[in-house]
Parts: C-alpha cells; sequence; structure tokens
C-alpha cells in the first residue's frame, strides 16, 4: 500500500480512493488460499456422488475401499452420525437415499487425492431409481412421488403478505399486466472451489478452516450435524476465491470433512474440483413467478399481485427463504396501495438453491422492472415519466412498514435518464422497431430497491468490534466483519485512519478466527460496509475520546481544542502539532497510572426482526439504484451486444470510491451473465453444462463501458451517511436489457437468460405473427 | 492427478520425425502437441492415456509455415497463434486467419496446434471449414517395413464422425497442404456462439470461391457442427457454382442450406436455431462477398 502522510491540515479521507490492504499479494499470486492450504499430518477427504436424482440405496459395500492401502477411513450413510441440520432439519452430511444428483453416498480419507479418488471407484453401491419430481408443478401434484418422508405433499416452506383489498384494486384499474416469469437456475461460479479442512483436538474440540461468510451462525448451523456443542467450534476463515453468498450455509463437506477428522484423528481437507463444483455447491433460486400488475389510465399504480412457486431443490437451504426479500420489491418497489403475495417452495430432485447476490430480488425484479416498462407503454407514457409519477419520496412508509428515511429513487431516475438521454432515444429506437435493418438498437431502463442497512432477520443484526493501539501508534482492529473479497478490509482501514488520523498502512484488521473475533452475523444482505463501518467509527471514536482526554491532562488543551491528523495531536482549529500520537501513547502507557488504548463496541442497527407477519422496518436503511442498458440486436441471430450501461445509485455517501466502483462493476458482471448467458442446463435433475465451456460466464470483453453516478442521500444511521449498496447492481440489469430488448424489437422474454437462441427464436416467432396478421401485446406476452 | 496417468508408462520426446514414428509404429502412444483438448478430455477420463505419451512438439520440420510456392504447406506443431500472426497467410489465405481470429481464446491459441485441432475431429473444429474450402488435405506419416510412409488425404474424407478420423493409431498427421489460391479467390468465414470470447462454435460457416465476372466458380462451402463431422455442403455449392451472385442465387443457396445441414439438440443449441443460423451465415458472406 502506498504511503499515505496525513497532513495536519484536515483533510477528510471519505469518499477518496483507498486500495485494498490485500490487493498486492492477491495480484502477485503471494495470497495463500484455504485451497492451498496443507497442515502436517493431513489426509485428502473426497465424497461419492450419488450420481442420480433419486433413488433408494438397496447395497453399499466399502470393504475393497477400506482395504486400500493409504485409506485412513471410509464413512457412508449408515456408520456417518445421521443427523440432521439446515432450516428444516432435513439434510444430513451422508446419505440413506438418494434425493438429487450430488447426494453424497459416501467418503474417504486417504493420504492422497489419488487414493482417495481410487477408493471411491472401489465402493460398490447398487441403487434402485425412484421416479422422480423435477419440476414444482409435478412436485405439488396429488400424486407426486414423495421425497421427504416428513415433508407431505413436497411442501417446503410458504410465506404471504397482504395488504389492501385486491379485488377492489382491480376493479379500479384501466389497466392490468398479467404474465409468468421463469427466472432460471444459475451458480456462483467462485474462482475458488468449496473447500474446508477439519481438525479435531484431545478435548474435543473443532477447529475448522472454512470459506464461509457467517462464522458465528455457522457454529449453530454446523454443531448439529456434528452432534456437539457449537462452543466447541473454533472458525477460521482463510483468504477466499469468492463466495457471493454461497458460503452463508453449512453445506454438506463440511460435516463430512470434519467426520472423518473425527475418524482418523487427523486434520482432513476436502476439495472440490470445478466439476464437483457445479453439481455440488448451492445454485440461485430458480421460481415461477405469475404477476399482475394494474393502474389507472393516467398511469398511476393500483395494485400489485405475486404468486410464486419455488423449485425447493432436495433440501432446504437459503433459496427457499428468498420469499422474505422478494416480498419486500412486490410490496415497495415504487409506490403500490395494494399487495398481495404468496410463495410456496416444492421439494423437487433438482439441485438446491443456497442465497445468491441480490437474494430473490434478482427474480422479482426482472418481473416487476418489466411489468412497470409494461404498463407505461400500455398508458402510453415515456416509461421514465410513468416511473417519477409513482416513485416514492423520502419519509415514504412501504405496506411492509420499510421506511424510506432518505429516498433518492427520483434522483436516481433523473440522473440516469439525463447522462443516457433514455427518452429521447427511446422514442427514435421504437419508431425504427419495424423499418428494414438486420441490427436494432434499443434502450431500457429499470430500477429496483434494496435493504441498504442489514436485515434483521436473525434476532441480532448486530457487530461487535475490538479496537487496540500498541506503543507505536498501531492500530489493530478486531472485528466480526468477514472479508470475501468485498472490500471492508479497505473500509474498515479507511475509517480508523479519519477518525485516529494515522497512516493507513498503520492499521491491521484481525477478522478471521472465531475464537479471536467477537460476532457478528455475517457478509449478506449488503450489510458489511454499513454494520461494520459504524462498528468501526464507534470504536475508534472511543478510542480517540481516550487519547484526547490524556492529551488533555498532559499538555492541559480542553480536548474539544484537539485532534487527531497525520499521526499527531494538533490544535483542532489550525492544525499545530503538539505531540506525537506514538509518544503520547508511550506517556499514557508507562505513566504512574498507566493506560493502554484498548476499546470495546458493539453495534446493533436500529431495524426491527422481520416477524413472522412480515411488517417491520427490517432494515436501518434502503437503498434505490437505477439502469440503463443500451443494446445493439443483431435481428437474424438473436446475439445482444450491451453498448453502454448507464448506473445510477443511491450510495447514502461515497466511502471508498475504488471499492465502490470495484462493487458495482462486479455486480453488473454477475448480473449481465443472469441477463444474456449463464444458465444450469438441468435435464431431469441431472446437470448437462457443468463446465466453464458450457457454462457462460461474462467475461472482461463482453463488459460494456459504464457510467456509474452515485446519488449521496446521506443516511442519517450511516456511517458517515453511507449505505450498503452491494446487491442492486446484480438486481436491475437484467430487466435494464430485457426492456431495452422490447424497445429494439417488440420482443418480451419472460424466461431468462436472452441467449441468442432464445432471441433469436423470439424475433421469428413475433415476424411469422406479423405477417400472419397478428400481433401479441406485450401484456399478453410471447411464447417463448 | 489424473487416474488415466498411471496408464502411461514412458515419455518421449524426439528430435526427429523417424523416431516418433517407430514409438508409435505398435499404435499404443498418445500424442502431445498443445494438450488444449488432450488434457480435459484425458482428465474427465473421456480418454485414456496409452502406454507412451508422446510429445512431438521438438519435432524438427514439423512447425512452420512454407508459402513461398504453389503449394502452401503448415506443419502439425503450428500454433493457432502462428497462424493468426503469420503474414503470408493473411495475404495468400485470410479465411484461415480469420477462423484463427475466432478461435478459443489467446492462451488457448499460443498452445493450440493447427495437427491437433484436425485430429481432435471435432464437429466444431474451428480450422476445419476454412481448410475444406482451400481443398486442403492432410499429410498422414508412419513406420513401416523399417522406413517411413506418407500418405495424402483430403481433408473432407479425413473426418468420419465425431472425435473420429480415417488416421490410424500409428500414423502421426504430420502436415496440412493446399494449392495457393488463384487469382480472384475469395474466402469468408462466420462463426456463432452464445459469447464473443473463448467460444465453441454454435455453428460455423466457410466459403470459398473464384469471383469473376460477377459469377461464382470452383465454389467450396463448409459447415461446422451441423453434422456429426465438419462437413462440405454440396446442395449449397451446387446453388452457387457458375451462377451470377444475385439475389435470387442467394436466396436458392440459402434454400439449399437446410439440405446440408443436420444438426442436433445439445447444450449449446437446439436443431431448430443451428439450422436457422447456417441460413442466415451462409446469406450473410454471399452478400459480403456480393457487396465487395
Amino acid at each position: 500500500m502506498e504511503k499515505t502522510a496525513n497532513p495536519t491540515t484536515k483533510q477528510t479521507l471519505i469518499g477518496t480512493r483507498v486500495k485494498k490492504p490485500d490487493a498486492p499479494d492477491k495480484a502477485t499470486g503471494k495470497t495463500r488460499y484455504i485451497n492451498d492450504m496443507v497442515l502436517p499430518q493431513m489426509l485428502i477427504g473426497k465424497v461419492l456422488f450419488a450420481g442420480r436424482p433419486h433413488a433408494r440405496i438397496v447395497r453399499i459395500d466399502t470393504t475393497a475401499a477400506q482395504a486400500l492401502p493409504g485409506v485412513h477411513a471410509v464413512l457412508t450413510g449408515q456408520d456417518a452420525t445421521g443427523l440432521k441440520f439446515g432450516f428444516s432439519r432435513d439434510n444430513v452430511a451422508l446419505k440413506d437415499k438418494v434425493r438429487c444428483e450430488h447426494d453424497e453416498i459416501a467418503a474417504v480419507a486417504a493420504e492422497t487425492e489419488e487414493i482417495a479418488l481410487r477408493a471411491l471407484a472401489l465402493i460398490e453401491v447398487e441403487y434402485e431409481d425412484l421416479p422422480g419430481v423435477f419440476t414444482p408443478e409435478a412436485g405439488a401434484r396429488e400424486d407426486a412421488p414423495l421425497i421427504h418422508d416428513n415433508f407431505p405433499g413436497n411442501k417446503s416452506l410458504h410465506f404471504e403478505f397482504e395488504h389492501g383489498d385486491l379485488a377492489e384494486a382491480e376493479a379500479a384499474s384501466d389497466i392490468i399486466v398479467d404474465n409468468v416469469f421463469r427466472p432460471h437456475h444459475v451458480t456462483h461460479c467462485c474462482m475458488g472451489t468449496s473447500c474446508a479442512i477439519a481438525d479435531f483436538d484431545h478435548n474435543g474440540k473443532l477447529t475448522i478452516w472454512t470459506q464461509t461468510q457467517y462464522p458465528y451462525n455457522y457454529k449453530m448451523d454446523l454443531a448439529p450435524a456434528l452432534g456437539i456443542n457449537p462452543g466447541d467450534i473454533r472458525v477460521i476463515q482463510p483468504p477466499v476465491g469468492g463466495a457471493f453468498g454461497s458460503k452463508l450455509d453449512v453445506y454438506p463437506y463440511e460435516p463430512i470433512a470434519a467426520l472423518l477428522a473425527k475418524k482418523t484423528g487427523r486434520p482432513v481437507k476436502v476439495i472440490y474440483s470445478r466439476e464437483e463444483e457445479f453439481k455440488a455447491s448451492p445454485t440461485r433460486q430458480a421460481a415461477i413467478i405469475h404477476m399482475r400488475t394494474g393502474c389507472t389510465r393516467d398511469g398511476v399504480l393500483t395494485f400489485r399481485s405475486a404468486d410464486v412457486l419455488l423449485d425447493n431443490g432436495a433440501y432446504t437451504s437459503w433459496g427457499p427463504t428468498i420469499p422474505v426479500i422478494m416480498m419486500r420489491t412486490v410490496s415497495g418497489h415504487y409506490r403500490v396501495p395494494v399487495v398481495d403475495f404468496k410463495a410456496q417452495a416444492i421439494y423437487t430432485n433438482n439441485p438446491y438453491a443456497g442465497s445468491f447476490r441480490g437474494y430473490g430480488n434478482v427474480q422479482t425484479t426482472w418481473a416487476t422492472a418489466q411489468q412497470m416498462d409494461m404498463l407505461a407503454d400500455l398508458v402510453d407514457m415515456d416509461p421514465l415519466a410513468f416511473h417519477l409519477k409513482n416513485a416514492q419520496r423520502s419519509g415514504e412508509v412501504t405496506p411492509q412498514k420499510s421506511f424510506l428515511r432518505e429516498c433518492a429513487l427520483v434522483e436516481c431516475l433523473e440522473a440516469a435518464a439525463s447522462a443516457s438521454d433514455y427518452s429521447r432515444k427511446r422514442t427514435e429506437y421504437a419508431a425504427l422497431r419495424d423499418a428494414p435493418g438486420r441490427y436494432k438498437k434499443g434502450i431500457g431502463l429499470a430500477s429496483s430497491v434494496h435493504n441498504a442497512g442489514g436485515a434483521k432477520i436473525h434476532k441480532s443484526d448486530g457487530i461487535g468490534t475490538i479496537l487496540k493501539m500498541d506503543d507505536y501508534a498501531r492500530v489493530t482492529v478486531i472485528t466480526g466483519a468477514s472479508e470475501i473479497g468485498q472490500g471492508i478490509d479497505a473500509v474498515i482501514t479507511l475509517i480508523v485512519a479519519e477518525e485516529l488520523g494515522v497512516p493507513l498502512e498503520h492499521v491491521t484488521i484481525v477478522n478471521n478466527d472465531s475464537d479471536v473475533a467477537p460476532w457478528d452475523v455475517g457478509v449478506h444482505a449488503s450489510r458489511t460496509t454499513f454494520i461494520a463501518g459504524n462498528g468501526t467509527r464507534r470504536a475508534a471514536q472511543k478510542a480517540k475520546a481516550q487519547i484526547l482526554n490524556a492529551a488533555e491532562r498532559m499538555l492541559g488543551e480542553p480536548t474539544e481544542t484537539l485532534d487527531l491528523r497525520g499521526g499527531q495531536v494538533v490544535f483542532e482549529r489550525d492544525g499545530t502539532p503538539l505531540i506525537q500520537l506514538e509518544r503520547l501513547l508511550r506517556q499514557m502507557h508507562f505513566k504512574a497510572e498507566p493506560e493502554l488504548v484498548m476499546v470495546t463496541d458493539y453495534y446493533e442497527p436500529k431495524s426491527e426482526p422481520e416477524g413472522a407477519r412480515h411488517i417491520s422496518d427490517h432494515s436501518a436503511a434502503y437503498s434505490h439504484a437505477v439502469h440503463i442498458a443500451e443494446i445493439t440486436v443483431d435481428t437474424l441471430t438473436g446475439e445482444i451486444t450491451v453498448d453502454k450501461v448507464t448506473a445510477a445509485q443511491d450510495v447514502g455517501r461515497v466511502i471508498n470510491r475504488m471499492g465502490l466502483e470495484g462493487q458495482v462493476e462486479g455486480g453488473l458482471a454477475i448480473g449481465l451473465g443472469y441477463a444474456l448467458s449463464e444458465n444450469m442446463q438441468i435435464d431431469k435433475g441431472m446437470l448437462k453444462n457443468a463446465c466453464f465451456r458450457d457454462y457462460k460466464l461474462i467475461t472482461a470483453p463482453e463488459m460494456p463501458p459504464l457510467d456509474l453516478h452515485f446519488i449521496e442521500s446521506n443516511c442519517a444511521e450511516g456511517p458517515y451517511g453511507a449505505k450498503g449498496i452491494s446487491e442492486l447492481p446484480t438486481i436491475v440489469i437484467a430487466p435494464a436489457i430485457a426492456n431495452a430488448l422490447y424497445n429494439a424489437t417488440g420482443v418480451r422474454i419472460f424466461n431468462p437468460p436472452m441467449s441468442p437462441e432464445t432471441v433469436a427464436r423470439a424475433i421469428h416467432e413475433r415476424r411469422a405473427q406479423t405477417n400472419a396478421g397478428k400481433v401479441a401485446t406485450p401484456a399478453e406476452g410471447l411464447a417463448v | 492427478m489424473s487416474e488415466t496417468m498411471e496408464a502411461i508408462t514412458t515419455y518421449l520426446a524426439p528430435r526427429r520425425l523417424d523416431e516418433a514414428l517407430q514409438a508409435m509404429a505398435d499404435g499404443d502412444a498418445t500424442v502431445f502437441c498443445g494438450g488444449t483438448d488432450l488434457a480435459p478430455q484425458t482428465e474427465s477420463g473421456a480418454r485414456p492415456y496409452k502406454s507412451r505419451l508422446l510429445n512431438i512438439n521438438r519435432i524438427e520440420g514439423l512447425g512452420g509455415i512454407a508459402a513461398d510456392g504453389g503449394e502452401i504447406r503448415i506443419g502439425a506443431t503450428t500454433t493457432v497463434a502462428e497462424i493468426r500472426r503469420s503474414a503470408a497467410l493473411a495475404e495468400i489465405a485470410p479465411v484461415l486467419v480469420e477462423a484463427a481470429e475466432h478461435f478459443a481464446s489467446e492462451q488457448i491459441r499460443n498452445a493450440a496446434s493447427l495437427g491437433g485441432n484436425l485430429c481432435n475431429a471435432s464437429p466444431a473444429g474451428d480450422m476445419s471449414p476454412p481448410l475444406l474450402v482451400l481443398g486442403a488435405s492432410v499429410e498422414l506419416a508412419c513406420w513401416r517395413d523399417g522406413a517411413a510412409h506418407t500418405r495424402r488425404v483430403p481433408l473432407e474424407q479425413f473426418f468420419v464422425g465425431p472425435g473420429k478420423s480415417v488416421k490410424r493409431p500409428e500414423e502421426l498427421l504430420t502436415a496440412v497442404v493446399f494449392a495457393r489460391p488463384a487469382p480472384g479467390f475469395v474466402g469468408r468465414f462466420r462463426k456463432s456462439g452464445p459469447r464473443p470470447a473463448l467460444e465453441i462454435s454454435t455453428v460455423s460457416v466457410a466459403l470459398g470461391a473464384r469471383v469473376a465476372d460477377g459469377r461464382l466458380s470452383e465454389v467450396r462451402v463448409a459447415m461446422g457442427s451441423v453434422a456429426p463431422t465438419p462437413l462440405r455442403a454440396r446442395h449449397v455449392e451446387a446453388a452457387l457454382e457458375g451462377q451470377p451472385l444475385d439475389a435470387t442465387t442467394i436466396a436458392a443457396a440459402v434454400a439449399a442450406a437446410a439440405e446440408d445441414a443436420q444438426p442436433i439438440d445439445d447444450v449449446r443449441a437446439s436443431a431448430w436455431y443451428r439450422s436457422h443460423l447456417v441460413k442466415v451465415f451462409v446469406e450473410e458472406v454471399l452478400d459480403d462477398v456480393r457487396g465487395n
């Protein structure tokens, strides 16, 4: 990190560009990721996957595998603990029945991976295949095969929220759009594949090195799978190659590593190959969303209803819980007076979903933002005007009681529309839609709202922070905030440097050991800058007060006249240096009544628990983003080229500008892949494209030019006014492109991704219908 | 890493061709050059290693582009990157350079060899359609009765199925040769996939023909990913041969494309989309030639 000599004149770091402290090590290959770790005496664990979607295990014989030299343990569902874990206690480390392709049937610990793989090949399993359930509709049928004996009707989680009189609102609507959207399965594609290393000591305490992004509740969730007390688990988080929500739960490879370690008395590492990662790591929740939205002739929204069927997959992780956020979009994305939301998750024999950046909002915004565009078209309004007419302003409260204290939706709409010349281009492109020519240009606007100050879905959304200073004015922050690449390390460093006037490179963060760092609920819900930023700032301010009080006693100057800048105690008014900070700290430490700067803070945001009725101000802040996509469509091949994205986002206040840009750009890359190319092709429960050759991420050449606008609404509760921002960029881009596609071609896509084939087929069908003299209205939609 | 690696008992990296041919004379050698297809196939278990791993990269005279005479010769170990950068090929056969431009990624182009791309015999192999329209042949060498023997096989007879060619296990593909295109020769290549970079062709189409007085002659059209092998599109060729390049001829060629392409549904595209794209690309390359 470059040296930053803080001048003693007042100069804030807030809003500047600060590099991630670990960037040089990562860029030069010095970082040792968990995947690189080797412990003395460590064994390698490998898992035998079922490779079929639904079956009874008739016989399993591990004799030959056990006898192979170098094999230390072979476990199956019969001799593993068989203890249930997971949200619905429906999962187990090693299975006694097959419910999905990647069900873990047996596990081996051996001296080397080669031996472990050979041992897997020696395990004989006889299966009796069972009829499967591969769509939620099929799973909900009365005669559907039962996946879990104790979940009748294959029913998993159910959610409801109602507000107002739906029948009355429908009657008052001049126009209603009614569509079914089918957001698809995608997966996180972390560069570092899933990995865990487990080791027991002789007191029965488990140390687990893992990629988890929620170390404290992780202990609570892992313990039941092992039958031990959560207090007997120490979680260590080495550097990870991405998480994006995929490490927000316990997945079977983790208890498997621990069970193998227990059995062998040695450290055991389980690490997935890329193919295993594709098959056995969680997905984004696939859903079938039947959405209806109404408005009056003059463009005022009257109601929105959503009936959602979720493909639960074989087990319940975070995926089927996303309606908690889906319903906030349905009820809070623009001023919706009447809301009706229902969601039912149905067990299937498909891969199961975890949480994934955007958490339900990706799926619902895909629907709401397209229906906003359709309604604007049907009432013959510029979508920008339609959005502005229905946009909330600061101080409004949504039907679920989300309090939009500082709301910058209007500012975001105006900034993005003006920067992209939206209204003029939209009219121009729409007029050329049916003109001759192979290539069509389109522009599309979409927006969304997301929690930006945590989300109190656990009993606590808080964070503990310990801040200490040594005799050389070096600061160590011991924090619950995990670093999974999102850049909280840079934010914490920046805030400490801002408050204590020390150079950035004099700040060290300890945040990867649950025995050392205090509680945090985890990296999720776009919360960490907001929550850990507040915690860090409060701890730093406590330290600063202690230092200035000591300075007052030693220098005889009142604390309110003093400040910390450039590694010195200075006069607040003009920056005149009074004493070197490190000298003052030594004097404090070594005087007759010694004191050490060593403070703690526990910050709990002012938000309300989600609650069973879902009527609560569950986040301490909310934020909006508006994306405008400009595209060129090859109407023959169906290829969409994204020429430019203009993104305006309410960030509250910029803290680390470089980190913010990185989060928005990275979020857009994930969102673009979801929109255009990523798709898990699952055929009767079996993944057909478990490799990067056939699963298409967005790569650097496809990233469009970005024009980013950060709107600073100055959030009263946020650190320096900041809001959490990381999920919105992933959420908004897909419907912006879908709306641009409509603008360009008159075609609507309801089932992502908007792959060349999907687009070509839709355009082809529209032309066939046009030639036959009937053009589908957007409200009816086109079959794709 | 891979279990199949254990099948390898000998690793050879000869400097002379006859040494290599002798080492594979019993057909029990896996030939390694760039490894970009071989490594994923052996790693996944789709293809086992044979007992001998034969690295042909060091064999003298097996690489390089000889473009001085009437016959152009490209050695088997020539990388796709070398083809892409070749000023001589850009002059003589730009259609081949164009295909090399769209081949996978920079890293893969740097390693992948022309010989390997052909021997892999993928219906989607990007080097095949442009070489088919150049009328290329491959040279296959083997060791028999104490001497090296070489035969030439026209590329259009080389492929027999997905991953299968007429090359025998004891044979090594040593070079690709084609006659220097006559004056007036035009070539075009077009491929498509869901993403611009690092893409396997959903469909590819190449055209090679002489253009004189607005008419096409010696027409060759090739297609990739529409059948079990890269193929010559005989119906399209027939629709074009000797015809004036006008809208009627182009429409006839597009209609004929459906006769030549027999695509399937797979994870990359449906048969419908492939058939649709073939027609789009045939029209596109013909329009392009007509426009210039």
